[in-house]
């Protein structure tokens, strides 16, 4: 095929042009064309290997959907659309928010990490996952690590599930509350969604049932005109005020919501949701990619900046082992993992559609990844800056973080500073860290050369901002829902009746649990000293790569198990990196000397501070400070409980590979390949 | 017959399962329908029919407005993990 080597020439052209193109700026275009050849090459030849060599895919063993084809759940299904289902489902703020906050480090660390990563590690996690999924049955991660590596390691994993969604729930929120913390016309919009939900939910089970179609059009429509009109609540003197909330409120008001939206029933706000964010979600990514190469907006951001040496005031911490762990989905996410075995199985057509599904669906995330780098890069870095560090670091008037960002060689005047805030229609844009704000800004400018110009800038703006918080709000309201029949799975073992969920107290309980959990991590991050970001989001990627890890252990496993050992290197190379990186990156996060690096430095400092009776900025009294010092020795405790976690399933992983190995037969536990199909009509 | 065969009828593309005929325009309205709710994850009335009629014939059907409730519960009722 002549297609390939002009695939390859295209993209080695694109990445002479990166590479070439040093001390002139280049155009996004060519960053975005990299990755795609990158990706139709990867998949073309390694996808293709790892489904006939590796996995040996086999269209004559019938898929769950097409044993248990049951008209609903499991429904054998076309494709094409099931990869649009599938992308769907593992696109979320993931991929949104860690490369804008790695583009301190130059827009070339990044992108280069989000490519070898994908293709490595992440689409073959996603590929491999989904595949041992389906030759179970359409299990899941936690039951599959029970089937084939034990009960021990399957409990402790859910143990780390439950964990590492806590986090992802409280970082999410922190998003969040960054993004809307006074801006009345954001939180306007936000806050319109719930009454426009509910109004779907009520027209779809009630006034026309089931006609989603409908209620989602009208919903838009609703969406876009409280979209409209924030612009003009904002600017009212008595409403703007009411829409105007700091951190801490704001922080209360999500923990709120929280609770009162994983108890309302699913269709009347969580369903609607869902279906409008989907919509959006899909709609903006692939506006994003057109107005990308409509606009070819130059980047803006040095490849590399002098902030790899981990000095950097977005996260601290140097690019190895920080980078690997800040930008964790588009290149390899562990959460993909519970997608995988998720819904996804249960609709597999044929054994070899899932080199598509799984490895291709993965290639979209990571290009979605590779848009939010290169939107963050297309912003002027002195904007960048100024959005991105902590008060505590450059201040919060104009004037001074202009001085302090041009101090580090990104030349910026407050007057560009006011203007950006002014053009987005935002009262300020410093230390909005968090990746949204960011993002909102960049695509902005994209959008607006596209369609519209400079004039609706701000509508850009707050739609965008619109559209990550309006995923991320569904995703806290299913997320406490996962967390609290996780809890209360948990807490039957130790007492029957906590264990019903037909049981209001002890789903009250649950929830209460799951919202309290994920909200003390949230409150700490509003009300720390670094920003929040800086600790949540690396203490998230630090459990989300371990969560991969664990899943590419059990695909290793189940690879030496099938007696495929000799091909065995596909899931054990990228196994390796993700635990040296994540190992390190853990191990710094608690033990650094660098306060700004390590829980435990900085919580010593705290505390000692706090018994010489000595005040550290910015907490104002002896009590902030043993509540940060207690916050980091909380933080260090998770951090060391996810290193000890997927150390022990390291250990669990190779005993059973060593036995597999001694077996002269295969021993992973499949659906035998001619089993009959179950409930078919005689 | 074992209707479970990868190459089943309902294995091609959605709404095309009468193989006599080249599609009409509205055959191939329905089946782009069809793609669109599945991508979104959006309850199928009209498969849901298709599927009892071809199945289970005869057998007591949902209303649209009981399929609609059960579809939601079972995908949304444990929270279903939702990707970071």
């Amino acid at each position: 095929m002549l297609v390939w080597p002009v695939v390859a020439i295209v993209g080695a052209f694109a990445f002479a042009a990166l590479a070439l193109g040093r001390g002139e700026h280049v155009s996004a275009v060519w960053l975005v064309t990299a990755a795609l050849s990158v990706y139709f090459i990867a998949y073309r030849f390694y996808s293709k290997y790892i489904a006939e060599r590796v996995l040996q895919l086999d269209d004559a063993r019938p898929t769950p959907a097409v044993r248990h084809n049951d008209g609903m759940d499991y429904v054998p299904t076309n494709k094409w659309v099931l990869y649009g289902h599938h992308f769907a489902a593992i696109a979320g703020a993931g991929p949104l928010v860690g490369p804008v906050l790695a583009a301190q480090m130059g827009f070339l660390p990044g992108t280069l990490w989000i490519l070898a990563g994908v293709v490595v590690a992440g689409a073959v996690q996603d590929f491999i996952v989904l595949f041992a999924s389906v030759r179970r049955d359409g299990k899941s991660l936690g039951e599959m690590i029970k089937m084939e590596l034990g009960p021990v390691p399957g409990s402790l994993a859910l143990v780390g599930v439950l964990a590492i969604m806590i986090i992802i729930l409280a970082v999410l929120s922190l998003v969040v509350v960054k993004a809307l913390t006074s801006s009345p016309w954001g939180l306007f919009t936000i806050a319109a969604t719930i009454p426009i939900a509910l109004f779907m939910g009520v027209y779809m089970r009630l006034i026309r049932p089931g006609r989603v179609g409908e209620a989602s059009a009208i919903g838009v429509v609703l969406l876009l005109a409280s979209l409209y009109f924030g612009r003009a609540v904002a600017a009212d003197p008595n409403w703007g005020p009411i829409f105007t909330l700091s951190g801490t409120q704001l922080a209360w008001a999500l923990i709120l919501y929280g609770a009162i939206a994983a108890s309302l029933p699913v269709w009347l706000m969580l369903a609607p949701r869902d279906y409008l964010s989907t919509f959006l979600k899909i709609g903006t990514v692939i506006a994003l990619a057109i107005g990308i190469y409509v606009v070819a907006p130059p980047l803006a951001m040095p490849a590399v900046t002098r902030f790899i040496d981990g000095t950097g005031p977005v996260f601290s911490g140097a690019l190895f082992p920080f980078l690997f762990i800040t930008i964790a989905c588009g290149a390899v996410s562990g959460f993909h993992a519970l997608i995988s075995s998720g819904t996804t199985p249960k609709m597999i057509e044929r054994e070899s559609h899932m080199r598509f599904i799984g490895f291709g669906g993965m290639l979209a995330e990571s290009f979605v990844a590779v848009m939010a780098l290169t939107a963050a890069c297309v912003l002027d870095p002195g904007i960048y800056f100024a959005m991105n560090a902590p008060a505590a670091v450059i201040g919060t008037t104009a004037a001074n973080a202009a001085q302090v960002i041009s101090s580090w060689g990104f030349t910026i005047t407050p007057d560009m500073i006011t203007q950006t805030a002014q053009d987005i229609g935002e009262n300020s844009i410093l230390s909005r860290a968090g990746g949204a704000p960011t993002l909102a800004v960049g695509m902005a400018q994209i959008l607006a050369q596209a369609l519209g110009g400079k004039s609706v800038e701000a509508f850009w703006y707050h739609f965008a901002i619109l559209f990550e918080a309006l995923f991320i709000l569904t995703a806290v309201d299913a997320g406490t829902r996962v967390g609290r029949f996780m809890i209360q799975d948990m807490l039957g073992h130790v007492y029957r009746p906590l264990g019903n969920t037909e049981f209001l107290p002890a789903n009250v309980l649950g929830t209460v649990l799951c919202v309290g959990l994920w909200g003390y991590f949230l409150y700490q991050g509003v009300v720390d000293p670094l920003g929040g970001i800086n600790t949540l989001w690396q203490l998230f990627g630090v459990g989300n790569q371990m969560l991969a890890g664990i899943a590419l252990l059990l695909c290793t496993s189940v690879l030496v198990k099938m007696k495929r050992e000799r091909y065995v290197w596909v899931t054990l190379v990228p196994t390796a990196w993700l635990l040296v990186t994540t190992l390190t990156a853990g191990i710094q996060k608690l033990f650094h000397p660098d306060p700004r690096i390590g829980f435990l430095s900085l919580a010593r400092k705290f505390s000692d501070a706090a018994a010489q009776g000595n005040l550290l900025a910015p907490a104002k009294s002896i009590e902030e400070m043993q509540r940060v010092a207690f916050n980091n020795y909380l933080d260090a405790v998770v951090c060391g409980a996810f290193v000890l976690l997927v150390i022990a399933m390291c250990f669990f992983a190779a005993k059973i590979c060593l036995q597999a190995l001694r077996q002269a037969r295969p021993t992973a536990q499949e659906i035998p390949p001619m089993a009959s199909a179950h409930g078919a009509p005689a | 017959m074992k209707t479970a065969h990868p190459a089943g009828p309902e294995s091609g593309p959605p709404g095309l399962s009468t193989p006599s005929a080249a599609p009409t325009l509205q055959e191939r309205g329905r089946a782009l329908r069809q793609a669109c709710r599945q991508v979104f994850g959006i309850p199928d009335y009209d498969r849901y029919l298709a599927h009892q009629a071809e199945h289970h014939p005869g057998e007591p059907l949902l209303s649209r407005r009981e399929f609609y409730a059960q579809s939601i519960e079972r995908k949304y009722g444990k929270g279903g993990p939702r990707c970071c």
